[in-house]
């Protein structure tokens, strides 16, 4: 099996046909992005990947069509964990090419938007397959302009509670492009879990179901179909039967997955079971994982290879890194939303913890996902909270039977513990504590 | 004595953490020594006709639409209402209440429970961001109301129906400076997510009407430190 993927790693895509005159404009395009960025870093204002994406859409508005052209393309989507999984996927399928491994570009920086898509493009034209982590606001367009092989899943679920409303018409949006992609679209890797996944893919040409063990279904209680009422039946992890969900107005249901994740490991569809033993953390990046190898395996990479690849990533895009304030050594976990905490918070290992907290847009300006997000689990924890909603996660936790400290200012917070310590915190605290300890 | 609190179709009405209304008035009671039940309800099961006090969470359109038919076939709401119990729901779940409320893009008027005389509509814009109102007939700090709303009805009262509050900031009903709605013992709110956790002294008042007593003041710094926040965060944008 493994020989045979291999093979078909070797493909190479239909090279882009452009005219000398369409290539010349992408080119100058490119050196005006790339000298932007450059200015950029100088002045030290980020990596320049999205500045010199603008100045090439500016300067050729087809770049990013242009740039997807040539390439095999495996594109990651979903709410949470998309930047991990792109670098689960981009190492495995290196793994896969070996001494090739150049043919592969990925934007690993988690610039996921056009400017930063066609960035990463841009800086190796002859990278011939490409791994990239996509909004979900621009799954549609890199679907309709790159024509993917793959794509992935995740999951779906509200980003930010003031914005709720706006995630049936993004799936509505992925379903139609699906659609018209027709037999030329991408083979997808979802996950079974989520109605409103299946249902956008019931427009996909082909799909992989993953039964991923999520934790979060709170935002899937009515069929995207007919607006009936969901029903569900949990797994039952003690006798290892499945969970179900099916719709009680239409034939919407839970799919039949053939990649499976049961607790730390995961099951192939020839029913063999794999222990991915990676360096990232917690249960859901197992499931990352297997909707990782189940992609890795359509672009050609068999499992072990994919595995060991896999094994390599430890902190991508400066997740789970560890940064040191003083005399603690504190690993810096991000979570953007209900979800991404519900996940989070059973892998917080250390006794002392700091949770931060902010509602500027970045975060969501609503923090009343608080109260849907177990935080009782961490009862017998030394708990500080800390930023600018400290007050709100002071309440919630009082009301969980958790004690804790309050501090709203950000460094004082990392010196109130000493050794090592888990950090939770949303977007905005999260890009602020990975300056203040020195990643970023 | 003994409390029942029914926290009335979570799936459906509970997408921004409203649940919480239901565990601040739980705790509330446990802190004062009072016997508390918490009692979740889902579409399909009946809803007890004994409890005392019954929280209804925000939703969207659709499932607002499902939590209004699946509480009028059932009818318990009526029988417990006539026995006295408590009625608290917020956005969503207090548009319902009235006697009719628009929704979508059609804002064609659906019937609603007719517990509080009033009716919703779309309004010229959709209301999202931090609200602030004082509670009428109170006084002193309790009387601040905060909160989040993020609703694109608006709400006008008919003569049964008293305001809950005076908006200071923010839209509330929309209509008239007004927000929320009482009548008897239903209460209706806009402010979502769990405005039991910002403002005390409401929970506390819910807990009263359903005890038929005065309950002891609780102290405890994490609200001070909240309302403190919140209210300095709204005054200043
Ligand atoms: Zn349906």
């Amino acid at each position: 099996m493994d020989a045979m993927s291999s093979a078909e790693l070797d493909r190479r895509a239909t090279p882009a046909r452009f005219t000398r005159a369409e290539t010349l404009r992408l080119q100058t395009a490119h050196a005006a992005g790339s000298a932007a960025a450059l200015a950029s870093r100088l002045a030290r204002r980020g990596s320049g990947a999205s500045i010199r994406g603008k100045v090439m859409e500016r300067l050729d508005p087809r770049s990013l069509e242009k740039l997807l052209q040539g390439r095999r393309i495996a594109m990651v989507s979903g709410t949470n964990g998309k930047t991990t999984t792109t670098h689960l996927l981009a190492a495995a399928l290196r793994a896969g090419l070996g001494a090739a491994a150049d043919r592969l570009v990925t934007n690993a920086d988690g610039a996921n938007l056009h400017y930063g898509i066609a960035s990463a493009l841009g800086q190796k034209p002859d990278a011939d397959i490409a791994v990239l982590e996509t909004d979900e606001r621009v799954v549609a367009d890199v679907v309709r302009m790159g024509r993917p092989e793959v794509m992935v899943l995740l999951n779906f679920s509200r980003d930010q509670l003031d914005r709720h409303h706006e995630i049936t018409s993004m799936g509505r949006a992925w379903r139609d492009a699906l659609e018209a992609a027709g037999a030329d679209g991408p083979v997808v890797v979802a996950s079974a879990e989520e109605p409103l996944i299946v249902w956008a893919c019931r427009g996909a040409r082909k799909v992989i179901w993953v039964d991923t063990q999520s934790v979060w279904n709170a935002d899937s209680a009515l069929c995207p179909e007919c607006g009936a009422r969901i029903e569900r039946v949990e797994a039952d992890t003690d006798s290892s039967t499945p969970g179900r969900w099916w719709c009680t107005g239409c034939s919407l249901a839970k799919p039949t997955p053939t990649w499976r994740v049961s607790n730390e490991v995961i099951v192939d569809p020839e029913g063999t079971i794999w222990h991915p033993k990676l360096q990232v953390p917690g249960q859901f990046n197992v499931s990352n994982a297997a909707c990782a190898l189940a992609a890795a395996d359509l672009m050609g990479v068999g499992t072990s290879d994919a595995i060991r690849g896999m094994r390599t990533v430890t902190s991508p895009a400066g997740r789970f890194a560890t940064a040191t304030f003083g005399d603690t050594e504190a690993r810096l976990m991000l979570a953007k939303n209900p979800a991404g905490w519900a996940e989070a918070l059973p892998i917080l290992t250390c006794d002392d913890v700091v949770l931060a907290i902010d509602s500027v847009a970045a975060d969501g300006k609503d923090v009343s996902w608080l109260w849907d997000v177990q935080f009782e689990q961490l009862v017998g924890k030394n708990v500080v909270v800390t930023g600018p909603r400290c007050g709100d996660l002071s309440v919630r936790l009082l009301y969980a039977g958790v004690e804790h400290r309050v501090q709203p200012d950000l460094s004082q917070a990392m010196r109130m513990h000493s050794g090592r310590i888990d950090v939770l915190s949303t977007y905005t605290p999260f890009q602020k504590l990975r300056k203040l300890g020195g990643l970023a | 004595m003994s409390l029942e609190i029914v926290l009335v179709y979570q799936s459906l009405l509970g997408i921004y953490g409203d649940q919480g209304n239901a565990m601040v008035l739980a705790k509330r009671a446990e802190w004062r020594d009072i016997d508390v039940r918490l009692t979740q309800v889902e579409p399909g099961d009946e809803l007890p006709t004994d409890g005392d006090i019954f929280v209804i969470g925000g939703g969207e359109d659709g499932a607002q639409t499902s939590a209004v038919e699946a509480l009028r076939a059932d009818g318990n709401i009526y029988r417990a209402v006539d026995a006295g119990a408590v009625v608290f729901g917020v956005c969503a779940g207090y548009q319902i209440l009235g006697n009719s409320f628009g929704v979508g893009s059609d804002d064609e008027p659906r019937q609603g429970l007719g517990l509080l005389d009033i009716t919703s509509e779309r309004g010229p814009e959709r209301a999202v961001g931090e609200i602030l109102t004082r509670w009428n007939g109170r006084t002193g700090d309790d009387a601040w109301l905060t909160g989040f709303e993020n609703h694109s009805g608006y709400t006008r009262l008919g003569a049964d129906a008293e305001p809950l509050a005076t908006v200071e900031v923010g839209v509330g009903n929309g209509f008239d400076g007004t927000e929320g709605a009482v009548q008897g013992r239903v209460i209706g709110t806009y402010p979502h997510g769990p405005v039991l956790a910002r403002n005390p002294a409401l929970a506390d008042h819910l807990l009263e009407m359903a005890l038929g007593t005065e309950l002891d003041r609780l102290e405890s710094p994490e609200h001070d430190i909240l309302r403190q926040q919140r209210l300095a965060a709204v005054r200043t944008s």
